[in-house]
């Protein structure tokens, strides 16, 4: 059954390629590459730094938070990235007789999807560790991969568990807002912890806790490290094998509650009276000054994307995880005349921008599925369609701007009214650049997006475009900056932004030029590619 | 004379080579209920979805409402009432504000739109204005796309498979609309698999099979003297067709 499910996959995921994806595919097979190369130096790194037999005291004392790091990231980076990887699509596979058991396998082996990284890396250390003449020679062989893949198991078991609780706590109205944040803060507070310094020295008595052997990356280090383990092999063996039956027991228990439960029943709307939403005026305000149909449209995206989980959760971060992410950077270099402290606002207001792309301008059909065939049924021409798309996507962008620079303000980092025109002047020129490659990407590269689901969903082979192409499109913004730098005056830094803003909007327009004529030719296959279905998984 | 509603001449579809619709040769005349019928794959859809501009045709010319097809894509869009086969509905919307969105996609000012749009609602019961698209059944969905279809007053319908999913009240009500529709110069072309509706309903039916008609005529000369249309079906299009038992079902 497992390897029907699985041939099930294989076979949609070919026919999808094979129809119109080529370029697509090449797209994510480069990125696949520099992504996993970067993983595999890191690994070889690890390899050649555990292989010292001159670093055997290091080793011993930095293992377990080595291990503890590749645990947080096996089972934050999905949560943090929004991304959780592939998943079993049970309204597909439910009405078969599969036994519970083999579905429960099968979403435990999906969970390697999003963690290859951290195999590779376990394999470098493991190499590294049996090269190591200190670490007790062919014993470890025996040890080093019953460790490392128990080790592994108890991550899979913990991931697996840990996505499906998540997925139905994000999908509760109102609730995936609240647990987006806590998740985020979660993610970042050990690292502002550390940067702070401060109370960084009340923490320290912690850092022998975070090794000891009661905890799983603990326990593996004991077993690794052999005669030179603190406690004995056999007590982190114990543990290990404690922890892997609590995170089974932990990830199947979720997994049937998640079998249970009712993602409509939980994201029902709730009966209210006649009376109009708060809400409901500012979404009429773009047809104060636009005329239709371009008001009507920029007024349905504004509501549809307002009350689209995944956009919501995206919007949440983009303010949140991107400030939490580069104040630790502002904080340490708050003495000195770092790059980043210096523009903080406009490096996390680009960096929202980029988290927003995925779910408005890089793939501006996806959550529109099917629908999307109205915009080439209506009397519309398709060049206001896209117009009206990349309005809504600025409208969001600019008001995220403004909640970075409002948290900013709040937290006073020295935000003043010429840093905040300036990061709204560089963000409206990054958006003429971004949006030209945004409309060519969602004529040529569209992929239907689940809007109910709180994660997953944007397009891989937008996001190789994205890993691509947006260094090469803040380029000439980023040459601004240069100008600033180089010939320390405001000056240099105006006409520069002035020259990238003159090329973005003619770049613009010959894109918007060549989005309109490739969705004329392509509308057929941007159609079926927003509507067609997905095999048993749902691959995010 | 008047013009017809849909002229098709010579309609071509192919994909890899394979022809979905395959010399396509069509007259409906205006004020017409017309079925188009044939069996799953035969090209319903396929033409349906050319006549509406969705997707371009191989080679052929389509003229509707006297206008050509791409030339005059625009104008003849605003005459044009769609219900196609896959959902044009957008899931985060509520019922009324989709049919408000429509209208003005259509060029209804937004009052017009508004007013029309709640009167809509009304007419195919679906009053629960908060409820969003998603939470809609199937037949509910089909009642909204035909809500949509109506909001600009049209004068060609193009429906690829209206009625299915939806209960026997909902599609009572449907073909009265529709029926109504005719009666004030309306020109419906529509494909249906449920024959007993066409056979109630159309006044000309054309059966399509391999990407050709195959018959066409008006409901009394293609059924002959007593045949019912399910019979003159089965007849011209499941020649051929034999049940086969299989040893291990019996």
């Amino acid at each position: 059954m497992i390897r029907a499910i699985l041939r099930a996959q294989w076979l949609s995921m070919r026919s999808f390629r094979l129809a119109s994806h080529r370029r697509g595919a090449v797209f994510s097979l480069a990125t696949s590459i520099l992504w996993y190369g970067f993983w595999t130096l890191l690994a070889f790194l690890a390899e050649e730094v555990t292989a010292q037999p001159g670093l055997r005291t290091q080793i011993a004392d930095w293992l377990p938070i080595g291990l503890l790091a590749v645990f947080a990231y096996w089972q934050l980076a999905p949560l943090a990235s929004a991304s959780m990887g592939a998943s079993l699509d049970l309204r597909k596979l439910l009405l078969y007789p599969v036994p519970r058991r083999s579905l429960f396998l099968v979403e435990v082996l999906l969970r390697v999807t999003t963690c290859v990284e951290m195999l590779l890396l376990l394999t470098g250390a493991g190499i590294g560790l049996l090269r190591n003449p200190e670490f007790n020679g062919w014993p470890l062989f025996v040890r080093a991969p019953l460790a490392l893949a128990a080790f592994a198991a108890c991550n899979l078991f913990l991931a697996a568990g840990l996505r499906n609780l998540i997925e139905r706590l994000l999908s509760r109205r109102g609730m995936r807002e609240v647990i987006g944040l806590l998740i985020m803060l979660a993610a970042v507070t050990p690292r502002l912890l550390f940067v702070t310094e401060a109370p960084m020295r009340r923490f320290q008595h912690l850092l022998p806790a975070g090794r000891h052997a009661l905890w799983p990356w603990g326990a593996a280090a004991e077993i690794l490290m052999g005669a030179h383990a603190r406690l004995n092999p056999s007590v982190g063996a114990a543990t290990l094998c404690a922890w892997i039956v609590f995170a089974y027991l932990f990830g199947r228990r979720q997994f049937e509650s998640g079998l249970r439960y009712d993602i409509q029943e939980a994201q029902a709307t709730v009966p209210r009276g006649s009376g109009r939403s708060w809400i409901e005026p500012l979404y009429r305000l773009p047809s104060l000054v636009l005329p239709d149909p371009v008001g009507a449209m920029v007024e349905k995206e504004l509501r549809s994307l307002a009350r689209t989980p995944r956009f919501r959760m995206v919007f949440v971060m983009g303010f949140s995880f991107g400030l939490a992410v580069w104040l630790p950077m502002v904080l340490r270099g708050r003495h000195s005349d770092s790059i980043i402290s210096g523009n903080f606002l406009a490096v996390v207001s680009v960096y929202a921008l980029t988290l927003l792309g995925q779910v408005t301008y890089w793939n501006a059909f996806g959550f529109d599925r099917s629908a999307a065939q109205i915009y080439f049924a209506a009397p519309v021409s398709f060049k206001r369609v896209l117009a009206a798309k990349n309005i809504a996507s600025a409208v969001f962008i600019f008001l995220e701007i403004s909640l970075v620079t409002l948290a900013c303000s709040l937290l006073r980092l020295g935000i003043t009214p010429g840093t905040i025109a300036e990061t709204f002047i560089v963000v409206a020129v990054c958006v003429l650049y971004l949006f030209a490659i945004g409309n060519l990407s969602s004529v040529n590269y569209p992929r239907g997006m689940r809007p109910q689901r709180a994660s997953g969903g944007a397009a891989g082979r937008a996001q190789g475009l994205l890993f691509l192409l947006y260094p090469v499109a803040l380029l000439p913004v980023a040459f601004a900056y240069l100008a600033r730098y180089a010939f320390s005056s405001q000056w240099a830094f105006d006409i520069a932004l002035a020259c990238a803003a003159a090329l973005g909007a003619a770049i613009y327009l010959m894109a918007m030029e060549s989005a309109v004529s490739s969705a004329r030719n392509r509308r057929e296959m941007i159609i079926a590619e927003l509507a067609s279905g997905e095999g048993p998984l749902a691959a995010d | 004379m008047l013009e017809a509603a849909i002229a098709v001449h010579d309609l071509h579809k192919s994909y890899g080579g394979k022809a979905a619709v395959d010399g396509l040769n069509l007259v409906v005349p205006r004020g017409c209920f017309f079925g188009f019928l044939g069996p799953n794959g035969a090209g319903k859809s396929t033409t349906v979805r050319m006549l509406t501009g969705l997707i371009p045709p191989t080679s052929g010319t389509i003229e509707l409402l006297g206008m050509r097809l791409p030339e005059q894509e625009i104008e003849i869009k605003k005459r044009i009432g769609l219900v196609p086969d896959e959902s044009l509905l957008f899931d985060r919307l509520t019922g009324a504000e989709f049919l408000e969105f429509a209208g003005r996609m259509y060029g209804l000012a937004r009052p017009v739109a508004i007013e029309r749009a709640h009167s809509l609602l009304d007419l195919f019961e679906l009053r629960e204005t908060r409820k969003l698209i998603a939470e809609y059944s199937k037949g509910m969905r089909k009642r909204l796309a035909m809500a949509a279809s109506l909001i600009h007053h049209p004068d060609l319908f193009l429906m690829d498979e209206p009625f299915e999913g939806v209960d026997a009240v909902g599609a009572r009500l449907m073909k009265e609309i529709l029926l109504d529709q005719v009666r004030r110069g309306a020109t419906i072309f529509l494909t249906s698999h449920v024959l007993e509706v066409v056979e109630r309903l159309c006044d000309r039916v054309a059966i399509i099979d391999k990407g050709r008609i195959v018959r066409e005529g008006s409901m009394a000369e293609l059924r002959g003297g007593s045949e019912s249309l399910e019979d003159v079906f089965v007849r011209v299009v499941g020649a051929g067709r034999e049940f086969h038992e299989l040893e291990w079902l019996k």
